[in-house]
């Protein structure tokens, strides 16, 4: 709940002339907006309006997709339920109108060319007055449309990652928006994909294309549909999995959760039920009128950077960018990438590739990827420096080609290059670091740690890690981790030391699983008791050392009492 | 950490291929080394064992026998003998004749058996000069070498194993591997160390005659009659040698040993320096 609005500064204001009140508005509340950028949500939606057209945009958005699609010269109608946040959007968009109130109270006669409800149906309903079910609040999105127009909605799936790794407790009695959780099924509310479009079609639309969008209905960075939604045959699959994991890491680093989502998103990737736990479907429907619907553009995959504007697609000629970032970037060495890299590339992410092999202690085989990936590596290099994408590439990021390995989708890549030797361990210790904080099953001993690991896995490279190479290696990735996530000089010291103890019993140094957690436990007390035990044997074996010390220094004193004794003792003191 | 890591001088072939500068007193192994052919969980019965200590065994089955054993921290290395083969240069002879290893147990056993219908059944059996290799306990019961003596064969044993970090023969493999290559086969009453070994150094193997009985036999994994049923291709007096060198090449984990500067990691035995 927001501070006490000031009375004189509300008297003074000038009065707002495309503000209308139409019941139901929230007083001293505000939905906080996001002022965060979705450069892939808002490059769908403008490209559905237009000069002239009429636009609704339902419940809080983005203040720069209603700028942008204002910018487009559409005439566009915000409704908000909250008073303060509809007078502020008046203030800040005069040539905008701005209703406050419940969307249950508006007046929908007219329609709209447009209607955008990327924010979902949640926060359609006000305190006040009348609560309208979730299934009437579609029915009455939907009926908005003016033939001809289009719908853009974002639904929460209730089924998805978000909600099942979800650790807050007592959320509900911290949220003042929760008066009715969200996030309970109710009778109406589509529960998937396929009754969300159902309804839509029942409703009198044409359900253009339903992305599934990752990795939360509030902040999608990645939407997959068309053909390659469920499709485990596609050759996007393993760049899928690259570009859900970042995404995923990026939504939940520093989270607490019941268990790291990116394991649930990967395994629902193979199986091919990325739709089933995906954060949200984004539905674009349109009602039919007499002129054909050319305007929504279908996207297999459509990638957004979630802290930029980077938007990007993939059509069968490769990937093409939609919305290029602003201005070049460049972050402590390191210089933000524009061009995606070919998504198509190979079948078998060498992460994947790897963690497979570690599970069967298949060790032949892993010397031999881990050869082939040095090798590669150690080609891209001049003079014993990498630069360019592949310096800087996880593994997870790293496909498999019969060529050797290729970038699959990279982010970031060094200004100078580095050392070789560098690149492969930060590579290498950072697999390390996954299988020891991931709980991942690995043929070496569970007892060691990642800097003992990745000499392990450096050496059957055929190479030796020196102190030198792993600590730089360390400090690589925490440049990387400082540009990605806009680390303070003081979280970067605490995160490099982080880094360089991770132990068997290390929990995740991102996504805080609890799951992961309690694996960390059970090696710590693994650990400890192997430590008690050792200690146990060192005394037993001091004291046997001990007793033999004694017998053999009471041998020597016999020796030396003899004549034969005392003549080497004299010769041993001259 | 183990005294039996220095067995047969193990520990000293693994800092020799590691590259350590003085393998005759390599540094403790941590973790016990599998130190002879098994087939329990790697460790020998009665094995003195720290809880949630590595265990080093030789291959990959015995890693998951000794995991479905209860062991967690298991990790191969492959044997100490195969690292030995892969730094010595094979000679250029095929090696003639026939090195025969009695069963033995170790100086805690005692074999019952008749060593004299052993030494009948093996002379019919083999063509050309016959060596009898004796473990070191019965190398010195005059009795026993005199049976194998008065029978024509060339009597050997390869030493003394060490015991309680005394008295190794840090040889010992070194010199088992030279006799086996002199030899063209290698035969026993039981399948045990050797007969994988002969292998892997590429001699024809072959396992006949009384088994014998060991005073004091551990049942626990299923003794004698379990090595019949489990590797029968090794059993009569004629074998089929890529059959028989394939099994004993994952029996010693000799597709899977380590570079040196893994193996190091793995043993424990990190550089000066290290993080």
């Amino acid at each position: 709940m927001p501070d006490r609005p000031d009375m004189a500064a509300a008297l003074a204001a000038a009065p707002l002339t495309n503000l209308f009140r139409v019941g139901g508005e929230m007083f001293a509340w505000s939905d906080e907006l996001d002022g965060r950028r979705n450069a892939l949500l808002t490059h769908l939606i403008v490209a559905l309006a237009g000069p002239g057209r009429t636009v609704l945009v339902a419940g809080p958005h983005p203040d720069h997709l209603v700028a942008a699609l204002a910018a487009g010269g559409a005439e566009v109608t915000w409704l908000l339920r909250s008073l303060g946040d509809a007078e502020r959007a008046a203030r800040r968009h005069p040539t905008i109108t701005v209703r406050a109130g419940a969307f249950g109270k508006i007046d929908l006669t007219a329609g709209y060319d447009l209607v955008v409800a990327a924010d979902g149906i949640h926060r359609l309903n006000s305190a006040e007055g009348d609560q309208v079910p979730a299934g009437e609040l579609i029915d009455r999105l939907a009926s908005a449309v003016r033939p001809d127009g289009a719908l853009v909605l974002m639904h929460d799936n209730l089924l998805g990652a978000h909600h099942t790794v979800r650790l807050d407790p007592g959320r509900r009695l911290r949220d003042d928006a929760a008066w009715y959780p969200a996030d309970e099924p109710s009778a109406g509310n589509p529960a998937a994909r396929a009754q969300l479009t159902a309804r839509l079609a029942d409703a009198g639309l044409v359900v253009d294309v339903a992305y599934a969008a990752f990795p939360e209905p509030t902040a999608p960075a990645v939407l997959i549909g068309g053909d390659a939604l469920g499709d485990v045959t596609s050759p996007l699959r393993p760049w899928l999995r690259t570009v859900l994991t970042q995404a995923y890491t990026t939504a939940f680093r520093g989270r607490a959760v019941v268990s790291d989502p990116r394991r649930l998103i990967s395994r629902a990737l193979r199986a091919g039920a990325e739709d089933t736990v995906a954060g949200g479907w984004l539905v674009v429907a349109h009602a039919p009128g007499d002129a054909p619907a050319a305007r929504t553009e279908r996207h297999d995959v459509l990638v957004g950077d979630v802290n930029g504007a980077f938007t990007w697609t993939v059509t069968a000629d490769g990937p093409k960018v939609l919305v290029p970032h602003e201005s070049p970037l460049e972050r402590d060495g390191l210089r933000r990438l524009d061009v995606p890299a070919d998504p198509a590339a190979g079948a078998l992410v060498l992460e994947d590739r790897l963690l497979e092999l570690c599970a069967a202690a298949d060790v032949r085989s892993l010397r031999r990827e881990i050869s082939q990936y040095e090798s590669w590596l150690s080609a891209q290099a001049r003079d014993g420096l990498v630069g360019g994408p592949a310096a800087l590439a996880d593994l997870s990021s790293l496909v498999i080609t019969p060529a050797g390995c290729a970038v699959l989708a990279a982010r970031w890549e060094p200004v100078e290059p580095v050392p070789v030797a560098v690149a492969l361990a930060r590579g290498l210790w950072q697999f390390a670091v996954r299988l020891i904080t991931w709980a991942r099953p690995h043929p070496w001993p569970i007892t060691a740690s990642a800097a003992d690991l990745a000499a392990i896995l450096v050496g059957m490279a055929g190479r030796s890690l020196a102190d030198g190479e792993l600590r730089a290696a360390v400090d690589l990735q925490m440049l990387i981790d400082t540009a990605e996530f806009g680390l303070s000089p003081s979280e970067r010291q605490a995160y490099r030391l982080e880094l360089l103890a991770v132990q068997p019993g290390t929990a995740p140094v991102d996504v805080a699983g609890y799951r992961e957690l309690i694996e960390a436990l059970w090696r710590q007390r693994y650990q400890a008791s192997h430590l008690l035990a050792m200690m146990e044997w060192t005394e037993r074996i001091i004291e046997s050392r001990d007793a033999a010390l004694s017998r053999m220094d009471w041998e020597l004193q016999l020796l030396r009492r003899g004549w034969g004794g005392r003549g080497l003792m004299l010769a041993k003191r001259a | 950490m183990h005294h039996a890591n220095h067995h047969y001088g193990h520990s000293h072939i693994l800092a020799r291929y590691c590259g350590l500068p003085d393998p005759r007193h390599p540094p403790r192994i941590q973790g016990y080394l599998q130190h002879g052919w098994n087939i329990g969980d790697g460790l020998a019965p009665g094995t003195p064992y720290v809880s949630g200590s590595r265990l080093l065994v030789w291959s990959e089955e015995t890693r998951r026998r000794s995991w479905s054993q209860g062991r967690r921290n298991v990790v191969v290395v492959g044997a100490p003998f195969a690292y030995l083969v892969a730094m010595t240069p094979p000679p250029g002879q095929p090696g003639d004749g026939t090195i025969f290893y009695p069963f033995h147990g170790w100086e805690g056993q005692q074999v019952h058996g008749d060593h004299q219908r052993l030494i009948d059944e093996v002379r019919a059996t083999e063509t050309g000069p016959i060596t009898a290799c004796l473990y070191w306990n019965e190398y010195q019961m005059r009795s026993v070498r005199d049976l194998y003596e008065k029978a024509g064969f060339r009597v050997i044993c390869h030493g003394y194993r060490g015991f309680w970090w005394q008295d190794h023969n840090r040889d010992f493999l070194v010199s088992q591997l030279a006799e086996l290559r002199r030899h063209r086969r290698v035969v026993s009453n039981r399948l045990c160390s050797a007969i994988w070994y002969g292998l892997v150094a590429g001699r024809e193997a072959a396992v006949y005659g009384d088994p014998m009985v060991l005073d004091n036999a551990d049942p626990t994994f299923g003794g004698e009659p379990r090595l019949h049923r489990q590797w029968p291709e090794l059993y009569g007096q004629e074998t089929d040698f890529a059959t028989c060198h394939r099994l004993a090449r994952a029996q010693l984990g000799a597709d899977e040993l380590a570079g040196p500067e893994e193996l190091r990691m793995l043993l424990g035995w990190p550089k000066e320096g290290y993080v």
